[in-house]
Parts: C-alpha cells; sequence; structure tokens
C-alpha cells in the first residue's frame, strides 16, 4: 500500500516537474503541457528500468 | 550560439563584476546610478537587521558547518557568516551581522540552540535581504551587460520588462515574472506546477517539511520559492510539533524539490526577458518536443518592446523567427 502510494504521488510530481524543466523551450502553456507529457512517459520509463535494475542487483547481491 | 544581433550570449562580464554583486549597491554605483545603489544597499541592510534582530546569533547555527571552539578554516567561515546561505549574498549586512552577534565561548554556542520567539518569520526576512541582494545584482549585471552590448541594438530599443524584476517577482509567486514579460499562460501553468508540489509537500508532513529551525540545509533549497517559504514561516512553522509524521521525508523532499523548480522558473524568467531584446540565431533546439512542433527555444521568448511601443504577447511572437 505505502509502495502504491508513493507512486500516486510520483508520477503527478513528475509531470509537474517535467513541465517546469521542459517550459524553458516553449512559450505558451498547451505546448509545455504536451511535451511536458511526453517528457513524464520517458522518464517513467527510464525510472521503471532504474527499478528493474535495482530489483535485479538487490536478488543477485542479497538473494530473494 | 550567437544572438541575432551577433552577441555570445555565453560572455560573462568578468569575475570582477560577479563578486562585486556580493556587495548590494556595488553595481549600481559602478553604472553611475546612486540613488538605486543606496536603496539596493539600505533596502538589503533594513530586510537583514529586521530579522536579526529577532535571531541573532541563532542564525549562524543554521549555517551550513556547525560552529565550535576548535578553530580552522571552516569553523573561520561560519564565524564570519560565510556559510549562512543565502544570507551570504548581502554580505556586508551578514558579516556585520555575524561580528556583532557571534559568541564563540561554549556558553554563546549553547545560546545559540534557545529557540526564539516569531524566529521562523525573522529567519525568512534574513534570509529574504540575501535573495533581495541576489536580484539587485542580477540587475546591476543586466545594466552593465546592456552598457556593453547596447551598440548592436537598434536606438531605443527596450527590453519586454527588467529581467531581474521578473526573477524577482517569480521568486514570490512563481510565474509572474512570465505574465510580466508577456507569457501570462505558461505563467499560470508554472504557478501551478510548483507551488502543488509545495502545497504536496507541507500536506505530506502535516506542515513540518519547511522549518529553518529544524531543517536548516533543506531550508535553503525551500526557500528559492519564496512565497512558499513565506508562507509556511508565518502559518505552518509554527505549529507545535507533536508525534513525527510518517510522511514527514518525503514533505521535505518535496518542498525542496518546488523550491528547485522555481529556481529553474526565476531563471526563464529572466531569460525570457532577456530574449526578447536580446533574441537568440536560428539554431533548432535540442529537444525532440519543440523539434517536432517546429519551433526553436531561441525564438519563443517573449516580445521586443520597440521605440514605437510595439509590444506582443510572447505566444503571438513565437512562430515569426523560426529557422
Amino acid at each position: 500500500m505505502s509502495l502504491l502510494f508513493r507512486f500516486a504521488v510520483f508520477i503527478p510530481v513528475l509531470f509537474l516537474i517535467a513541465c517546469v524543466v521542459v517550459g524553458q523551450q516553449h512559450a505558451t502553456a498547451r505546448e509545455v503541457m504536451q511535451a511536458a507529457a511526453g517528457r513524464t512517459a520517458r522518464w517513467l520509463i527510464w525510472a521503471a528500468v532504474l527499478l528493474l535494475m535495482m530489483t535485479v542487483a538487490d536478488v543477485a547481491i542479497i538473494g530473494w | 550560439m550567437a544572438t541575432k544581433n551577433g552577441i555570445d550570449p555565453a560572455k560573462g562580464l568578468g569575475w570582477g563584476t560577479f563578486l562585486a554583486g556580493f556587495v548590494p549597491g556595488l553595481l549600481q554605483y559602478q553604472l553611475g546610478q546612486k540613488s538605486k545603489a543606496g536603496l539596493a544597499f539600505l533596502s538589503c541592510f533594513a530586510l537583514f537587521f529586521a530579522g536579526w534582530m529577532i535571531v541573532g546569533e541563532r542564525l549562524f547555527y543554521w549555517a551550513l558547518f556547525a560552529a565550535d571552539d576548535k578553530g580552522g578554516l571552516a569553523n573561520g567561515m561560519v564565524r564570519f557568516g560565510m556559510m549562512t546561505l543565502p544570507e551570504v549574498i548581502n554580505l556586508p549586512a551578514n558579516v556585520l551581522g555575524s561580528v556583532l552577534a557571534f559568541d564563540g565561548t561554549p556558553t554563546g554556542l549553547r545560546n545559540q540552540r534557545n529557540p526564539r520567539d516569531f524566529e521562523h518569520f525573522a529567519a525568512w526576512l534574513t534570509g529574504a535581504s540575501g535573495m533581495l541582494a541576489a536580484f539587485w545584482a542580477a540587475q546591476g549585471h543586466w545594466h552593465l551587460r546592456l552598457r556593453r552590448d547596447e551598440k548592436h541594438l537598434a536606438e531605443g530599443a527596450k527590453p519586454v520588462a527588467s529581467p531581474a524584476l521578473c526573477a524577482g517577482l517569480s521568486w514570490l509567486v512563481p510565474g509572474l515574472g512570465h505574465a510580466k514579460a508577456g507569457q501570462k499562460d505558461k505563467g499560470v501553468l508554472l504557478c501551478i506546477a510548483v507551488a502543488t508540489v509545495f502545497a504536496f509537500g507541507l500536506f505530506f508532513s502535516g506542515g513540518h517539511a519547511v522549518d529553518r529551525a529544524q531543517y536548516s540545509v533543506w531550508w535553503i533549497g525551500q526557500n528559492l520559492f519564496g512565497g512558499g517559504s513565506l508562507f509556511a514561516s508565518l502559518v505552518t512553522g509554527p505549529w507545535r510539533t507533536g508525534a513525527t509524521p510518517i510522511d514527514l521525508d518525503l514533505g521535505i523532499v518535496l518542498c525542496t524539490v518546488a523550491g528547485l523548480m522555481n529556481l529553474v522558473v526565476m531563471c526563464d524568467a529572466y531569460t525570457v526577458a532577456e530574449r526578447s531584446l536580446f533574441p537568440l540565431g536560428g539554431a533548432p533546439a535540442n529537444d525532440d518536443d519543440s523539434a517536432s512542433s517546429g519551433k526553436t527555444a531561441a525564438t519563443e521568448g517573449a516580445p521586443t518592446q520597440s521605440a514605437a511601443g510595439e509590444g506582443t504577447a510572447g505566444e503571438d511572437t513565437a512562430g515569426e523567427a523560426t529557422a
């Protein structure tokens, strides 16, 4: 449950951070939100890859 | 990448100008703006000492390093207020305040730990003096740059707004600087983004995430959103702490992330106003999203306010000079 809660916070916060980051390259709110959605999806994929790698390292080093 | 005027925007004004920015008003004095220089110096001093009168030596307990009675370089820097952020940007007031208040004896160091009444607001005031000094320095830097590069500009050309003012407004209310520079809807979106993350942080921590007395290093980042840290210092900071909220760590991190997001917003507000006068050349932005929209970062700035007084919103002019 706690992990789900953290994910529920993580995804919207990631989107809001993406709004600020890509906001430097766009002039209108609509463009910023469209670009931020794409950027959030890309960051989520990287976050999933990182999580997977950490899980694999965890299993390899500590064990299941 | 050069600007359309043929100026390299990465070319700075040197270390001398950078270091002069630590003395509020010195850059304005160099520019011959004597009344502004006096105003900068006095406003930063007044804000600092308004807070210092309440917190006194406790301010230096919130430095990056804790002082002790053993001496050494780090201890000496704490002793002269060089490790107190963001007050160190207002260097003369901070050094004077530390010389007047700092007591390095064991009793003095113990006194630093005693809470003061209204210390949350007082700590915000001293921090605000450092941020104000930074904005005065940015204003002086901008005018020095104008003086250096004015030969490349059309006669009477003006920026849509003062870049330093835009950055300063964004410190208090994220996005307000963008609104001032002509990007109103983007400013609203950035305000919602920063304020929401900050509000999440306060909510998850039960209002205890932004507390300089408890989490002084985190507070340095949180204070980059000045409006949020002011709210916290007046409303949530003085709340009594009962049991530690279960998600206090999450709240502290979120409030700090919001402050760091606002640092990006402040820099962008400065850049939007700056590029209204010094638009970049037409190289495409290094971003897939902007490439697909056919626009460049360089051309999406705010409008130029020419001598004829023409000024349009940034979004209206965004596509005009696409490469």
